[in-house]
């Protein structure tokens, strides 16, 4: 194994982090918006009003999100750095944090830790086309790189956005699909597990690598952004190489367990690499130099 | 030239008397029951200074307390305060640290200064002087600090050095801290003297009689045998247990928790934890990446042997030998690392 340095390290945020690295900034939830059965967006406003001025970051870095009480969970940033004064996480409502998360009500109070890890390098695919493919709650990560693309529309050519969820009620962001799929300048395509449709869905059926072989993509000139669960990664990171992805133009987000998020816990370390560090995006070929252990 | 200098028993209890009067907190081995244990003294008689007595833990609570708060809140209706805990640390003084455990520190302070640095555990370490206490000889069959380029009279993260000499110790400064220890207290020092170089040679070959290794063999092994068939057996004696990591000078792992106090208060807190624990790594989906016992294990090895060195350039292991004394399955680093080490053809 072989140490390979960040490949796309993230510029040092605006707002230094704190000496006690592990002190969270206070921030007040904005707005709740329910996306699907036990999924959640909280759009969050810096409580310190020099923090919400200043506060920056660049698309896939993640954060530590608090509740006070019940203790911290990590995300990667679901809004995109182009839309200043807050951020939105997304989650589904699965552990402790997350069903206390999902109990808070607008004007409530949490904690931030970030921004942390490093970014999908979208200034070095300006000119050229871009793929997104997500499964089920592995939207968020990549919306925030799909609104940064958009809000940059024309420094890139083609842009296309393949999304599967298990049923139609677990599509996440329904409101975002329509708006994507009314641009003219976006090619969608939602897909749900087969069984998973229902009687007015006009999507595909089917599951994710299939669709993204049926839809046979260009490869020519374009980047791939590729999220989902592990089973979704395995079958559709060969379906990209049949088409013609080289693996160094195919990212991902690791979504390993953490606690500190900044390289010190030990707990998100696969193999040579800490994910919080020297992730969260890779490339498919990074993903080969690693252990299977993420 | 650093300093060396004598000091008595008798002084070096006086030392003690005077570091605490001065407002310092004193760590020293103390015997308890079942053996000797890193503990603040107010005496110098408590204190055990045995050339082969190793305490059961290792020193890393006094820099890395098992658990400790990162912020308390106060919830307020629907607003929250938070309030950090002051990064103002009491000086301490370690009288009789092990060469081991003080190199533990200086090789964690690699991970602590990532980057980001821990002030936390920078804030102590300043805090912190060492005073090691030179080993006569291996504790037991377990110690093997040589095997990782450590040494019964090494230095490394010490701010001084005791010497057994007849009747007393020659204390010899590493550091800036050392020096002003000795000459803050000069008192209490004899004149200049050295220690008898053929015995630290001597308990230095007692030692390597243990384990012999060259790390950078070890782990070139490890990087090209992450799959190997050594890992599959390796953890029936593992329990999961973590006892290891506990006892450990460098296991560092932590979880961070929310503590409730009641409905309106509470702490959050980082907690020791270990990779040997099977929720380690569980994702709220249900997947562990590191779902077995083996694989669990084959991580401790990695990250200590390979992972570690690559990144940091250090063997993240100091010879301690405690994770094998300790555990209850019997399961032994030193044979483990001399498994590896037959398999890239015998010691350096």
């Amino acid at each position: 194994m072989t140490v390979f340095t960040p490949s796309f390290v993230a510029p040092a945020p605006a707002v230094p982090y704190p000496a006690n690295v592990y002190q969270p900034h206070l921030v007040t939830i904005e707005a709740v918006r329910d996306e699907a059965p036990e999924v959640r967006t909280l759009r969050l406003k810096f409580n310190d009003p020099a923090v919400a001025e200043k506060f920056s970051f660049v698309t896939g870095q993640f954060g530590e999100y608090s509740v006070f009480g019940a203790g911290e969970v990590t995300f990667c940033i679901a809004s995109s750095p182009t839309r200043k004064g807050y951020l939105e996480c997304t989650f589904r409502a699965v552990g402790k944090v997350t069903r206390a998360m999902r109990d808070l009500q607008v004007g409530d109070v949490m904690g931030f830790r970030g921004p942390y890890g490093n970014r999908f390098p979208i200034d070095q695919w300006f000119g050229k086309s871009v793929l997104f493919i997500a499964g089920g709650i592995a939207l968020p990560p990549v919306r925030s790189v799909i609104w940064n693309v958009l809000d940059l529309r024309d420094k890139f050519k083609d842009v296309t956005i393949v999304y599967g969820a298990r049923t139609v009620a677990d599509l996440v962001y329904k409101h975002e699909l329509e708006e994507w799929a009314a641009r003219k300048d976006v090619k969608l395509v939602t897909t749900v597990d087969p069984g998973g449709e229902t009687p007015d869905w006009r999507g595909e059926i089917g599951f994710v690598p299939t669709v993204v072989e049926k839809l046979a993509p260009p490869s020519a000139d374009t980047y791939a952004v590729l999220c989902g669960p592990p089973i979704m990664i395995k079958f559709t990171l060969p379906t990209l190489a049949k088409l013609g992805f080289p693996d160094e133009r195919v990212f991902t987000t690791l979504e390993n367990r953490m606690k500190c998020g900044i390289g010190k816990c030990g707990r998100c370390n696969v193999g040579p690499v800490y994910v919080c560090k020297d992730g969260p995006v890779f490339t498919a070929a990074q993903l080969k130099l690693l252990p299977a252990e993420y | 030239m650093s300093t060396t200098a004598p000091i008595t028993k008798a002084n070096l209890a006086n030392l003690v008397a005077r570091l605490v009067a001065g407002g310092a907190r004193v760590v020293a081995p103390v015997r308890k029951t079942d053996g000797l244990r890193y503990r603040e003294v107010t005496d110098g008689a408590e204190i055990v200074l045995e050339p082969r007595g190793l305490p059961d833990m290792s020193l890393k609570a006094v820099v890395f307390p098992p658990t400790e708060p990162l912020t308390s809140y106060e919830r307020k209706g629907r607003d929250v305060a938070l309030t950090a805990p002051p990064l103002i640390f009491q000086p301490t003084v370690v009288l009789g640290s092990r060469p081991c455990d003080a190199a533990g520190l200086e090789i964690l302070d690699r991970v602590m200064n990532w980057d980001l640095r821990d002030e936390l555990w920078f804030g102590r370490r300043r805090a912190t002087t060492i005073v090691s206490l030179a080993c006569a000889g291996p504790a037991d069959r377990s110690c093997f600090c040589t095997a990782v380029g450590l040494a019964p009279d090494a230095t490394r993260g010490s701010d001084a050095l005791l010497v057994p000499v007849n009747g007393g110790f020659v204390l010899e400064a590493v550091t800036d801290a050392g020096e002003a220890l000795v000459k803050g207290n000069h008192d209490l020092f004899g004149v200049p003297a050295q220690a008898d170089a053929e015995v630290r040679q001597q308990a230095r070959q007692a030692v390597a009689a243990n384990l012999s290794l060259d790390p950078p063999a070890v782990q070139a092994w490890l990087s090209a045998h992450f799959e190997d068939p050594l890992w599959d057996p390796i953890a029936l004696r593992c329990h999961g247990c973590g006892a290891c990591a506990s006892v450990c000078p460098t296991c560092h792992c932590f979880d961070v928790v929310d503590e409730p106090e009641d409905l309106a208060h509470g702490t959050r807190r980082r907690n020791w934890d270990t990779c040997q624990a099977a929720k380690f790594t569980l994702h709220a989906s249900g997947h562990n990446p590191r779902a077995d016992q083996n694989v669990r294990f084959r991580q401790r090895v990695m990250h200590k042997f390979e992972i570690y060195p690559e990144r940091f350039g250090q063997v993240l292991c100091t010879g301690c030998g405690r994770c094998s004394r300790t555990c209850p399955g019997g399961q032994d680093l030193p044979e483990i690392l001399a498994a590896i080490q037959a398999r890239v053809g015998g010691a350096a």
